[in-house]
């Protein structure tokens, strides 16, 4: 076996594995997909080597080796599966259990337990305690966070994490040996940090739970569905935890180039407006006295019939940073066909960013809405103030065409879009603003559909459906690609790829980029290219 | 402190052929009253006697605590391990370490109040509540244990009339059960205060709780 | 003058003082030749110091007898990082009661051999880790550390070599795991005293991150010795492995427990009958802990022929550790007994690995269970496993420390077990 400056080769359960130097063993059984069970080990925080569950057997060494910590070296044989490291693991097992409540029946981490995972799968079939269990009871954490002292296994992830990663050290171990608990400093409590809700998704049982979630779901009914934060422009990757088509929960999903494993509180907790009712479910069509609904057929043929009258027009668009790439571009198409004219946006701003220290390129970032990059990209004008209001003062009586696409408009009156010869509103719940609309278009939130959106760092990152939309609400790039192709404006996008592909045509960043290339972790768009003499 | 009426003799191989004075073992020109101040940073560290004049709301610090608090920073290459030594000055001054005075020192060292807890809990010199006048903790441990440490610890507490861990109603004592106190060969040993008291057996204690309650009705010690 | 003999066979180097009241005095110590090792030390040179220190072939005497010299010789040479060497003086280990006398009877050998290992390992800084609960023995220590500096002896510039070395006394703050070197390291730090992974050791990151070594008390205050007659003198006392003198702390049914020192390989049951002036009223033998609790218990029959060195002890079934010889009589209720030293290492386990913080706890309550007569057989079947899955799979040793008696005594005192389980019935209960 020839020596390498950069690389070992071990053999792990009579698989010989080459990794990189300094890979800890239980990376390096990864590799042959050996999980090995442990609790402390998280891969964002450092290793204490003390819930002493990831123990293997190392051939020549005189203990058990915890794998976490335990460097992988030239020629090492290591058995996961010997007598030896099942016998110390089931051992560790067994010794949890003789303080842990089971309370599995009332505990929102059933299912998700890695408690109950490990005893199933290694654990002894009986334990054997007959002792009376240690008491700790509830403690209230503060902010969204709840704590079982009783189910807690000490791996103290949420100790490191509040200490490397907020870097706020508000938890502690409190007390030594057996009586030692997570607790924070008495009446103080997690209020003002904003990245704790972080602590239950790492708890890997039952011992931090979000207030927020208590006793809404079991985790086996939950379907996930990965997606993209919507809150800022960061674009942290998230599961949709769905149940009877309701949001219950957003999770971070792991992306080392952008969020590692956390979100911010902020974007955890902001998911509610996803599920709001009364929804836009059928095209509403103004005739001479009132709004009519419609079949989408019998709208769109109608709205092209009346765009063909008005043609040559001014055009002006209010587009929502809110949208996906796609649903935007579809848009900007559309008014370049109808004979040009300027689109703008609105995006809230935070005054300030605010990043994880323990790990800098996170940050709840100032623009407050996942895709002003993209409307950038695609030559859109932002406008307004830093609450995403106002702006739209010479939108509001244009007199030619007008659309409306995603912005709830919620600063502006009822005579917005009065003097428009066409206003045409697609959106989700209407509102006071659109009582002048002539076409009001019910489309689906980025949860309802598939699509991408532009991160700060001009990322662009796939998100999937995770809900049906309602009633007959279709995502906007589908309307206005339908519009467009009966428009004569080129071929109707069948799919949000298809959608996709499209944007390239728009701005050159996109060019050349399919889903295929974004995968589940995105992909940062191209460079402009500088043009020759530039 | 040598009118204590009891045999202490440090030396348990001492059959009495050999006397030393109680004062001589403890070595009494030594153990004086140290300097508030804590005298050479390098001894700043170091207990002085438990105050007599315990106050629950004296400052952090000021003074000549002020003084032993910045010579005590000045041994050590970073600001937290000032730590211990912080906390049990607190004690010194405070009478016991109160959350007031772990979010105080955590201050003055620029650690999170929480971490402070973290660590005061782990150890258990640190009464986290008052406790009596004289706090009496007695060797259980295997050692003592062999030569009837237990009869000792239930005569601290008929004597003294007090629960395990509770303050007596005069306020004088404080009587709990400690482990090992590193004199093993002076079974039992119990420690009262700062002082170590051996071979105390049941028969003595009554004499040793008398002692200390005439100390305590002499003034505020 | 120092206590009397109560053997010939006590051969005192480092308790030569005890027992004199006027030893502490540093103009004492110097009149005995003291600080004269110091000097020879700094003409020496530190590479020098370490060869002599390995040849006498001292170990460590906290409990792990690991070579000294050796130890030493880990610490880089280059000096672009702080050197510390700590001094272990947190004794809390029950049975030993050696580091306190040493302490407080002979401040100035401790501060001279610790000036020596700080000049030998190139520190600069070296801390004395004093146990919290000694009030009294650290103001004797703190006032001759006052009064070495005032002489020149610490500080800038000792003894006019050039060389530069602080000394602080630290204290504890009550935790017994905080004699456990990477714990005691946590703690100086300012930290909850929990053990550390090694890797790294001590030799590359310790205190303050930084290159440090940590030596027992009595293996300091053995180096002055050492180095003014040289590593040859040294194994003049003891055997070929284990040489040299070493207190034996003896407490528990004897007649004269105490500190007692003697060459390594001395047999047992003559410190026992010889020195130690037999057992108290007596009564029989029925075990000894050779090395503080954390070491298995011998039987009678184990103790007849073994002899107190490192090898000896093993051979016998158990350790020397830090030579703490507990010694029980036939009415002695092992059960019990075992039930109080779990329930003390259950006490002071910091919490940090799953199968001490549970282990022992649970232990604890199955033994006083079984004490209180409401044990079953199955129970002992169940500790003996315990014992297995808390041996070697913790980041310390304190988890093995409590398995110990408790395996040791269930194989070899099983008996008494069974007539609690079976009958009720009590050793010793009158």
């Amino acid at each position: 076996m020839a020596e390498s400056p950069n690389t070992v080769t071990l053999t792990i359960d009579g698989h010989e594995v080459t990794v990189p130097r300094g890979t800890s063993l239980l990376d390096a059984a990864k590799t042959i997909g050996e999980d090995i069970p442990h609790y402390c080990y998280h891969p964002g925080l450092t290793a204490p080597a003390m819930c002493r569950l990831c123990l293997v057997e190392v051939e020549g060494a005189p203990k058990p080796m915890p794998s976490c910590v335990t460097a992988a070296t030239d020629g090492q044989v290591v058995h996961t599966q010997s007598e030896l490291a099942l016998s110390r693991r089931r051992g560790v097992l067994e010794f949890y259990l003789v303080n842990h409540p089971l309370d599995c029946p009332i505990c929102d981490q059933s299912g998700e337990c890695k408690l109950q995972d490990y005893v199933h799968q290694e654990g002894r079939e009986h334990g054997r305690s007959r002792e009376p269990k240690r008491v700790f009871g509830r403690d209230d954490f503060g902010g969204d966070v709840l704590f079982y002292g009783d189910r807690c296994v000490m791996c103290t992830r949420c100790v490191r994490f509040m200490d490397e990663m907020e870097q706020d050290s508000r938890l502690t171990v409190v007390e030594r040996g057996n009586r030692s608990v997570i607790d924070t400093f008495f009446e103080e409590g997690l209020e003002g940090t904003s990245w704790s809700g972080n602590i239950v998704d790492i708890c890997p049982v039952g011992a931090l739970v979000s207030k927020e979630f208590l006793h809404k779901a079991r985790a086996w009914d939950l379907d996930h569905t990965p997606s993209i934060c919507p809150s800022c422009s960061q674009g942290c990757n998230i599961d949709l935890h769905t149940r009877d088509n309701l949001v219950q929960r957003l999770k971070p999903r792991e992306n080392m180039e952008v969020n590692g494993w956390w979100m911010c509180d902020h974007g955890r907790a902001n998911y509610e407006w996803i599920n709001f009712g009364e929804r836009l479910e059928a095209p509403l069509v103004r005739t001479d006295a009132a709004s009519r609904a419609m079949g989408w057929k019998d709208a769109l043929g109608s709205l092209v019939a009346r765009a063909d009258e008005l043609k040559g027009r001014p055009v002006l668009a209010v587009a929502s940073p809110f949208a996906s790439n796609e649903d935007l571009g579809a848009l900007q198409a559309l008014v370049d066909h109808l004979g040009g004219g300027s689109v703008v946006y609105r995006m809230p701003r935070a005054e300030a960013e605010m990043p994880m220290k323990g790990f800098p390129q996170l940050a709840r970032r100032r623009d407050l809405a996942p895709n002003g990059t993209g409307a950038d990209l695609l030559g859109m004008t932002r406008v307004g103030d830093d609450a995403g209001r106002g702006g739209l003062e010479q939108v509001a009586a244009h007199d030619g065409i007008l659309i409306v696409l995603g912005d709830a408009l919620a600063d502006q009156g009822e005579t917005f879009g009065e003097g428009a010869a066409l206003y045409v509103h697609l959106g989700t719940h209407g509102g006071p603003a659109a009582a002048h609309a002539d076409y009001l278009l019910p489309i689906t939130t980025f949860a309802e559909q598939e699509g991408t959106f532009t991160n700060h760092e001009r990322r662009v990152q796939r998100f999937w459906k995770g809900l049906d939309g309602p009633g007959a609400a279709r995502p906007a790039w589908f309307v206005l690609g339908v519009l467009l192709g009966e428009m004569g404006g080129g071929a109707t996008p069948r799919s949000a790829a298809d959608a996709f592909a499209l944007l390239g045509a728009r701005a050159a960043a996109f060019a050349g980029l399919t889903y295929d290339d974004l995968g589940t972790r995105g992909a940062v768009v191209n460079d402009a290219v500088p043009l020759a003499g530039d | 402190m040598s009118d204590a009426p009891f045999k202490n003799p440090g030396w348990a191989g001492n059959t009495g052929e050999f006397d030393l004075t109680e004062d001589q073992v403890r070595g009494d020109e030594f153990v004086g009253e140290r300097p508030k101040a804590g005298g050479h940073p390098s001894a700043s560290a170091t207990f002085p006697f438990m105050l007599p004049e315990k106050n629950p709301d004296t400052p952090l610090f000021e003074g000549e605590y002020q003084e032993r608090f910045e010579k005590i920073l000045t041994r050590y290459p970073t600001k937290r391990a000032a730590l211990l030594p912080a906390l049990a000055l607190a004690q010194e001054i405070r009478g016991y370490v109160s959350p007031e005075s772990m979010d105080r020192v955590a201050e003055l060292l620029d650690l999170s109040s929480a971490y402070v807890r973290g660590v005061a809990t782990f150890y258990t010199m640190y009464n986290k509540a008052p406790v009596g006048r004289y706090l009496v903790q007695v060797c259980t441990n295997i050692s003592c244990n062999l030569c009837g440490a237990d009869e000792v610890l239930e005569a601290f507490l008929k004597y003294t009339d007090t629960e395990m861990g509770e303050i007596s109603e005069d306020g004088n004592f404080t009587v709990i059960e400690a482990e090992c106190l590193a004199a093993c060969g002076f079974p039992t040993c119990v420690q009262i205060n700062s002082r170590y008291y051996e071979n105390v057996t049941p028969t003595e204690v009554p004499k040793i709780v008398e002692h200390l309650k005439a100390d305590a009705a002499k003034g505020p010690r | 003058m120092a206590y009397p003999y109560v053997s010939d066979r006590e051969v005192r180097i480092l308790s030569r003082n005890f027992g004199d009241p006027s030893a502490r005095r540093l103009e004492t110590y110097e009149a005995q030749g003291g600080y004269g090792a110091l000097k020879k030390a700094l003409e020496m040179g530190p590479d020098a110091v370490i060869d002599e220190v390995k040849a006498s072939g001292l170990r460590g005497r906290g409990g792990a007898g690991f070579p000294t010299g050796v130890k030493w010789s880990f610490m880089p040479k280059d000096t672009n990082k702080p050197h510390y060497l700590l001094c272990n003086a947190d004794e809390s280990e029950p049975g030993t009661f050696k580091d306190r006398e040493l302490l407080r009877w002979d401040p100035h050998q401790l501060i001279e051999g610790l000036l020596i290992g700080a000049y030998a390992i190139r520190a600069e800084h070296a801390y004395i880790y004093c146990r919290g609960e000694f009030f009294e023995t650290t103001q004797v220590l703190a006032k001759a550390v006052e009064d070495a500096y005032a002489k020149g002896y610490i500080g800038q510039d000792v003894l006019g070599s050039g060389v530069t070395i602080d000394v602080t006394v630290h204290i504890g703050a009550g935790a017994y795991i905080c004699g456990e070197e990477t714990g005691l390291m946590n703690s100086l730090e300012g930290r909850r005293g929990q053990p550390r992974v090694k890797p790294p050791f001590p030799a590359a990151v310790g205190a303050f991150g930084m290159p440090s070594t940590i030596n027992n008390v009595e293996t300091l205050a053995a180096v002055p010795h050492i180095v003014k007659n040289g590593g040859a003198w040294y194994r003049e006392q003891g055997t070929e492995k284990s040489p040299g003198t070493k207190l034996f702390c003896v407490s528990g049914h004897v007649n004269r427990p105490g500190n007692y020192e003697l060459p390594l390989g001395f047999p047992l049951m003559d410190l026992i009958e010889d020195v130690c002036g037999g057992m108290k009223d007596g009564h029989a033998l029925k075990a000894v802990i050779p090395g503080g609790s954390s070491v298995p218990i011998l039987n009678a029959a184990e103790c007849a022929d073994c002899t107190l060195d490192y090898e000896g002890v093993q051979a016998a079934g158990s350790m020397l550790g830090c030579a703490s010889v507990i010694v029980m009589d036939e009415h002695t209720d092992i059960v019990k007994q075992v039930r109080r030293m779990v329930q003390f290492y259950a006490h002071e386990s910091c919490g940090q690995c799953t199968p001490c913080r549970e282990g022992t706890a649970w232990m604890t309550k199955i033994l006083q269970r079984i004490e209180d007569g409401r044990g079953t057989e199955e129970d002992l079947q169940t500790l003996l496993d315990m014992c297995v899955q808390m041996t070697g799979t913790t980041i310390c040793v304190l988890s093995d420390s409590a398995a110990a008696p408790v395996e040791s005594s269930i194989r070899k005192f099983k008996d008494e077990y069974l007539a609690l389980i079976r009958r009720g019935e009590r050793v010793g209960a009158a």
